[in-house]
């Protein structure tokens, strides 16, 4: 899992190495660093990086000793890889039925209804979904249209 | 080598023709080759020395080869009584059970001849069967012609990707709804109005369920991943959607992002045939009636094949099967 950091160091010499090695102790593989030296607000430094964790329980044992060591926690949020996905739906499915679906941290960015000529209503959406849940949202949308009598049209 | 074709449709007929054009280069292979038999379901052609191919590629109905005609008599009585190294098998398919192919098809493996079909039928019914029968009896079975047509698909897995592992097939396996939909794209027609059309050209059967309910891109499903992804899987493991509710409306919001819809077949960890939406610049997203197979494996990584995958292409495949077979044998000989 990977995750952004964003330390606050005290403006002295050998504070960043005392931050890292709590990462390093707990699994923590360092994607990225940014030490603004140059910016110095208040005597603290930022410090932003990028860590892939085992698991989130390795970045909460990382951030108890951090903070034992008196080091500011700014930031600390997992960083979620998402995949645009465009679905046309054919048929009487309403949006709603679509939103209330298990559907988890999955965002719909736009959609469009077609004016209907025909008796089946046609829906287009643009949806953002976690890479790791893309087979479990499609799965789901898949039972979901045919409990509906709809017909998915999801991307090749 | 002598050879028998079973069938006598626009299939037998067209390769009876490439047979007597091409025939300078067959006999670089194999100077002896030649057809002793054709047969259809009302009769067979029987001469030991070879029939006459350019009076044979003049004819409809077998009926009108004058001598050596044997009316009433089946197929199976040809394959039993004639001594040929190879059968060519273009009878019709029938998905249900692959006859009457799939009789032809074993008893043909059983006496030692080598098969070249063009029929999806058998192969769809019993594929593993009928590889492990040929296997036995030291004969060849190849089936280029079953799926997409002229497209070389497993000829290129066999001879030029031996060390690849595939890992993932999706294709434009049915001309015919690709024809549908590229003018309900393009053109702006009903579904209705596009099949008619594409009956009317003689590109869809009077039967169309065959082609827009999917049935026959699900059966090729089961036949690449049997053959190329060494699955064991049946026509009744494919989830099936064909085009027939595909509106005029979700065309229009495919297109207007980009996106054409196509019947696609997909194996990856499951089977499936349906509608999906490909993006403009995707090299699956070819028209009119143009197949497309996609493959994906562990060393090479994608390639893309376009070609024409019915109709008379198809005896390209054919004919490659059967000059394969030929130089094949020459080489154990």
């Amino acid at each position: 899992m990977r995750f952004d950091l964003t330390l606050a160091l005290a403006d002295r010499p050998g504070q960043l190495l005392k931050a890292l090695e709590p990462i390093a102790k707990n699994g923590g593989n360092i994607i990225s660093i940014i030490h603004e030296r140059e910016k110095p607000a208040e005597g603290f430094v930022p410090v932003s990086l990028v860590v892939d964790f085992p698991s989130k329980w390795n970045l909460r044992k990382t951030i108890e000793d951090l903070k034992s060591l008196g080091v500011a926690i700014v930031k600390s949020e997992e960083i979620v890889e998402l995949k645009r996905l465009t679905l046309i739906v054919i048929g009487r499915m309403g949006i709603k039925r679509l939103i209330e679906s298990k559907l988890e941290n999955v965002r719909i960015t736009s959609f469009e209804v077609s004016a209907p000529t025909t008796k089946e209503a046609c829906v287009k959406l643009d949806l953002e979904v976690p890479t790791e849940s893309v087979d479990a949202v499609m799965d789901e949308l898949k039972k979901v249209s045919k409990e509906e009598n709809a017909i998915l049209i999801s991307p090749v | 080598m002598k050879a028998l074709i079973i069938g006598f449709g626009f299939i037998g007929r067209d390769l009876v023709k490439a047979f007597y054009e091409k025939k300078d280069a067959i006999r670089k292979i194999d100077r002896d080759f030649k057809v002793i038999g054709v047969s259809h379901s009302k009769g067979y052609l029987h001469n030991d020395e070879g029939l006459d191919l350019q009076r044979l590629q003049h004819i409809k109905n077998l009926e009108d080869y004058g001598s050596s005609y044997h009316a009433g008599e089946s197929s199976l009585g040809l394959i039993e009584k004639s001594e040929a190294d190879l059968m060519v098998e273009a009878t019709p398919t029938r998905i249900k059970d692959g006859e009457p192919g799939l009789t032809f098809i074993r008893k043909a493996l059983n006496s030692g001849i080598s098969v070249v079909t063009s029929n999806k039928g058998p192969l769809v019914v019993a594929f593993h069967e009928l590889t492990r029968l040929a296997e036995k009896n030291g004969c060849e079975l190849l089936y280029e012609g079953t799926v997409a047509g002229a497209i070389p698909i497993f000829s290129l897995v066999r001879e030029c990707l031996q060390g690849d592992r595939v890992l993932r097939i999706s294709g434009i396996l049915n001309g015919t709804t690709n024809y549908i939909l590229s003018r309900m794209y393009f053109d702006e027609m009903s579904f209705e109005l596009a099949l008619k059309e594409a009956q009317e050209r003689g590109i869809s059967e009077r039967d169309s369920s065959y082609d827009v309910d999917g049935i026959d891109a699900a059966c090729k499903v089961v036949i690449l991943a049997n053959a190329l992804m060494n699955r064991n899987v049946k026509f009744e493991d494919v989830e099936i959607t064909g085009i027939r509710g595909i509106t005029q409306e979700a065309l229009s919001l495919a297109k207007k992002s980009n996106f054409a819809i196509k019947l696609i077949g997909t194996i990856d960890s499951t089977l499936e045939v349906a509608p999906k939406l490909v993006p403009i610049n995707h090299p699956l997203c070819v028209h009119g009636t143009l197949n497309a197979v996609h493959l994906e494996t562990d060393l090479a990584k994608e390639i893309t094949l376009v070609g024409y995958g019915a109709g008379r292409e198809t005896v390209s495949a054919v004919l490659n099967d059967v000059l394969t077979v030929l130089r094949k044998k020459k080489k154990a000989a």
